[in-house]
């Protein structure tokens, strides 16, 4: 099939670049959003408000999820009834139990399910896979990522009950990253400081791989000002992959005003990630083959944060429970 | 002032003897006894001694009858107790290559030693003398930076190839996670005055030199009493040939920001076409020579060198709790320091 228009649901910070993300690709989008922000944000990027959710469903092909995680699931679900090919923000949902009940959904109504795993698409992260996956390093010993900004100013995301807190928002990429260049993680151990309902917090979290791999992730939600940083190191028998995101930067400015960059990274329009990645699932839809993230992976990304959050509680390791498999639906169009 | 040198199995020794050798306050005498039992091609003894420049006897006894007032032990790890015990019963102020030992018992005969013969003992911590390190510890303190929360802390190295007893678990009480986990552990227990590390809990495995016995890559995650959190990467995973030996980087984040310190940074990058591989001018501060002038300098002036044997004990007592969550799996409680 040939999608042409997009429903996004949600108009809060991903919406801000996943609307001008499919205009550029060429799709028309309807927006719906329960905050009343729909037209705010159609008045500053394009397309068209909608009112309700049945409005969006009667009018669009794929539906773009872009609301806070804790509704994620049955807006997908709602979607998915009504035969719509689905794009999720990342993380799927805040469960294993949740994200496979989506995945099934999906299967059972015969569409596909995407999760927006945009550090998938980011250059150096891509560049240190595809390096990995062919040998240049050997199988990775260890594996260090990391991923520094200001807390997210929307109140939700101080919310354990709807965001899952820094470990489940934020360095989900990463344990998704970890998984991609060194395999299935089968035990976490994990800390957390700092207040994560109010103030500045970390986590640092150290994963085992069923390869032998071991894993460092450290995630910071700072103080406002706290520029965004990330990076990694992927060192194996054969050799070391570094990057951070501050090292070698194109352009510079030194000595403006502005000093509070926000929470996601700054990206130029013209070779955004978070378009890129729009453009895969676009294209996954429009031939039937896989994109380069599925929503197992995002699946497994959730099972590996919510045992990081369990870690966290119960002050130990923990190894992961895997008795929640995703393959719990029937076969799914698209799957390869 | 004399200065003994014992033993060149670790080869921070080379290191010393050179800048000990340079300084015209100072007498270098080195004894490497046991340099004729090393594997083949290793170096040592009294060829080494002549290269560097440097004095040399043929035992510890010889060395100690010629009455040192400072002796720096860099035997292998396990072999500090003995060297220690001998040099400080003769008298001298002790520097001790780190880890301090390889077993708590031996630590604390090492410290009994030296309190028992009136002589000064100081770690070898080279990289706390680190200027921006100072500078860093006093804006933390100074609650320049607020609360601190955790630390991410690094410390990659090439494998030490030059000496096959780093990687004998029995000489060097492990491997990766006894050599480098230390240094970022001294560090941090020197920006939190009176604090100790309570639980640690730490993964290794063998794959990057897979033929060597011990672990050569390791994750140890250190729980503080003041409620600070750190992880430490004390692999050796620097590759062979990579142009330079290694280094080391420390992340505080605080709720005021964060503070990122690389004490082996600056340098002058290049490439030469000649050797076809990359430049990596290494400059700054010589760190070694730092830590040898406080220590020269503490006996001078009849004072503690800092870092001591107790700063010793405590980075060891992580290691060992280190070892202990690898063997079980579970988190390790580490000793309380008497």
């Amino acid at each position: 099939m040939t999608a042409s228009t997009v429903g996004l649901v949600g108009a809060g910070g991903i919406a801000q670049v996943h609307l001008p993300g499919w205009l550029d690709l060429g799709f028309d989008v309807v927006v719906h959003s329960t905050d009343g922000r729909a037209r705010e944000l159609t008045d500053r990027f394009g397309g068209r408000a909608v009112d309700s959710m049945d409005e969006l469903l009667d009018t669009v092909d794929i539906v773009d999820v872009v609301t806070p995680t804790d509704t994620h699931r049955p807006i997908v679900e709602r979607a998915a009834a009504a035969g719509k090919h689905v794009v999720c923000e990342k993380p799927l949902a805040l469960t294993v139990a949740d994200s496979a009940a989506m995945i099934a959904a999906c299967s059972r109504a015969g569409i596909r399910l995407f999760p927006a795993h945009v550090v998938r698409y980011f250059p150096a992260y891509t560049a240190m896979q595809t390096a990995v996956a062919a040998g240049r390093v050997g199988t990775p010993a260890a594996q260090r990522f990391f991923r520094i900004g200001s807390a997210p100013k929307q109140p939700w995301f101080r919310e354990q009950a709807r965001s899952g807190g820094l470990a489940m928002d934020q360095l989900i990429h990463d344990f998704d990253q970890a998984r991609w260049s060194a395999g299935e993680v089968e035990t976490v151990y994990a800390t957390r400081t700092g207040d994560e309902s109010a103030g500045p917090t970390t986590v640092q979290a150290i994963l085992r791989h069923s390869s032998g791999t071991i894993t460092h992730v450290n995630g910071v939600w700072g103080r406002p000002g706290l520029g965004f940083r990330y990076g990694f190191s992927v060192v194996g028998p054969d050799g070391l992959l570094e990057h951070d995101s501050l090292r070698y930067p194109v352009l510079q400015y030194d000595g403006l005003a502005d000093a509070d960059q926000g929470y996601l990274p700054p990206v130029d329009a013209a070779s955004s990630p978070y378009t890129a990645e729009l453009a895969d699932f676009a294209r996954a839809i429009r031939d039937g083959g896989p994109a380069r993230v599925s929503a197992e992976d995002a699946l497994e990304a959730v099972r590996i944060a919510t045992a990081v959050n369990r870690s966290i509680d119960e002050r130990t390791e923990i190894t992961l429970d895997t008795a929640t498999s995703p393959h719990t639906g029937d076969d799914r169009e698209g799957e390869r | 002032m004399k200065v003994g040198i014992i033993s060149f199995a670790h080869t921070h020794a080379l290191s010393y003897a050179a800048i000990l050798r340079d300084r015209s306050d100072v007498e270098c005498v080195v004894t490497d006894p046991d340099h004729a039992l090393r594997p083949a091609g290793e170096s040592g003894g009294p060829a080494l001694a002549e290269s560097i420049g440097v004095g040399y006897l043929d035992t510890v006894d010889e060395l100690l009858a010629w009455r040192p007032d400072a002796v720096i032990v860099c035997s292998e790890n396990a072999r500090h107790v003995d060297d220690v015990e001998r040099a400080a019963a003769a008298g001298a102020h002790i520097l001790c290559e780190k880890p301090l030992a390889t077993t708590r018992q031996d630590a604390e005969r090492i410290i009994d030693a030296c309190d028992r013969a009136g002589v000064s003992l100081m770690t070898a911590f080279p990289v706390r003398f680190t200027p921006h390190y100072a500078e860093l510890r006093h804006r933390v303190q100074n609650g320049d930076l607020g609360d601190v929360l955790s630390i991410s802390g690094a410390n990659n190295g090439r494998l030490p190839a030059e000496r096959a007893w780093f990687t004998d678990p029995v000489l060097a009480g492990g491997g990766a996670v006894a050599d480098h986990t230390v240094h970022v552990a001294d560090l941090v227990f020197g920006l939190f005055p009176g604090v100790e590390a309570v639980k640690v809990f730490a993964v290794a495995n063998r794959m990057l030199h897979a033929d060597r016995e011990a672990e050569t890559a390791g994750l140890v995650s250190i729980e503080y009493s003041n409620g600070v959190t750190a992880v430490i990467d004390c692999s050796w995973s620097v590759p062979d040939h990579y142009p330079t030996w290694g280094g080391l980087t420390l992340r505080v984040i605080a709720e005021g920001g964060n503070a990122e310190l690389a004490p082996f940074a600056e340098r002058v990058d290049g490439f030469s076409e000649t050797d076809r591989a990359p430049l990596w001018l290494s400059y700054g501060v010589d760190l070694d020579a730092a830590m040898l002038d406080e220590f020269l300098s503490a006996v001078a002036e009849k004072r503690r060198p800092v870092p001591d044997g107790r700063d010793g004990l405590r980075a060891l007592d992580v290691v060992l709790a280190a070892y202990e969550s690898i063997a079980t799996g579970h988190p390790a409680a580490v000793a309380r320091s008497a």
